[in-house]
């Protein structure tokens, strides 16, 4: 009985969350086999947890926004083992540097602005409950998506002062 | 001072930062199966993980009790039995001959049946039964001896 009515509960939790937090994810890596995969190894995570998770979405969103940089990390790892490697790409710069999208421009942010921003912004979670999952205080995640977005926008400058 | 609005936003809409921080709008449905997949994937992680903790309690429980054990004095000794030295009055003989064997028995059969009193004559206390250090030395005394002396006189051979 008890079994069962879990069951239910993450076959409903399933429904709600997953479709949502896979697009977040393809909007981070732009690729979608790999929102797939890290939307399901959150969940994968989510339920193999030992105690109960208070706040399933809010886990979810931290362990995929964690995957996501792993994977930019991974991706990064292997483009400059790319550019070590041909003397091609070492002359012509890299055409994200031209166009800066929403990956990048979150991925130059520091790890401790990065989170809030994913969370408040992606994720549409207010700022209770980003503090409740970064363990900060509200005053403290407001300044962190303060200084987050200044930089966002002195990146963006700089990346359109490019272009023109 | 940190002054900005808490919830919105503190940028205009028209603000390139308004279009790159839009929230998710866009859904991405899961494959057929993928649900079963990872609550698959999910339950084996667990009895992993569960198999793992009990692995390492066992070890941890393991390195606790091996010295302690180690550290114990051996299995505990049975209390032996002291061997009491031979009484001072009785002279000291070695005994080592059969004979003393045999008053043994004949000293069990008779303790039990106090009827047949005559035999064991020179021991009539039965609290002296069962001590073996004592029951051989009394006979050997009497029947190792004289042996010895029958055999010196050998005067009847020498001629």
């Amino acid at each position: 009985m008890l079994k069962r009515s879990r069951e239910k509960a993450a076959s409903e939790l399933f429904a709600a969350l997953y479709p949502r937090l896979a697009g977040w994810c393809r909007r981070l890596v732009d690729d979608d086999e790999t929102a797939h995969e890290i939307a399901s190894e959150a969940f994968t995570r989510l339920w193999a947890r030992w105690t109960a998770v208070a706040e399933p979405r809010g886990f979810l969103y931290v362990t995929a926004a964690n995957l996501v940089r792993d994977h930019w990390r991974k991706l990064e790892r292997e483009r400059s083992a790319v550019r070590r490697a041909t003397t091609e790409a070492a002359v012509r710069p890299p055409p994200e540097q031209a166009d800066p999208s929403v990956r990048l421009l979150v991925q130059a942010l520091p790890e401790r602005l990065r989170v809030p921003i994913l969370l408040h912004y992606y994720a549409d979670m207010p700022v209770r409950e980003v503090s409740v999952l970064t363990g900060r205080k509200e005053g403290t995640v407001k300044a962190d998506l303060h200084a987050a977005r200044e930089l966002l926008r002195a990146h963006l400058r700089r990346s359109l002062d490019h272009t023109l | 001072m940190i002054t900005h609005s808490d919830e919105g936003p503190d940028f205009d809409p028209d603000d390139p930062l308004a279009v790159i921080l839009r929230p998710a709008s866009d859904y991405l449905g899961p494959p057929v199966g993928r649900y079963e997949a990872i609550r698959r994937r999910a339950s084996r992680r667990r009895l992993l993980r569960t198999a793992a903790g009990a692995g390492v309690a066992c070890a941890v429980a393991a390195c606790i009790m091996l010295p302690l054990r180690l550290a114990a004095p051996d299995a505990p000794v049975s209390p032996a039995v002291p061997l009491a030295p031979p009484p001072a009055s009785t002279p000291s003989a070695p005994p080592a001959s059969p004979e003393p064997v045999r008053p043994r028995p004949t000293e069990r059969t008779a303790t039990p049946s106090p009827a047949t009193s005559e035999s064991p004559t020179r021991r009539p206390s039965p609290s002296r039964t069962s001590t073996p250090a004592e029951t051989p030395t009394a006979p050997p005394t009497v029947s190792d001896e004289p042996p010895r002396v029958f055999d010196e006189p050998s005067a009847v051979r020498e001629p």
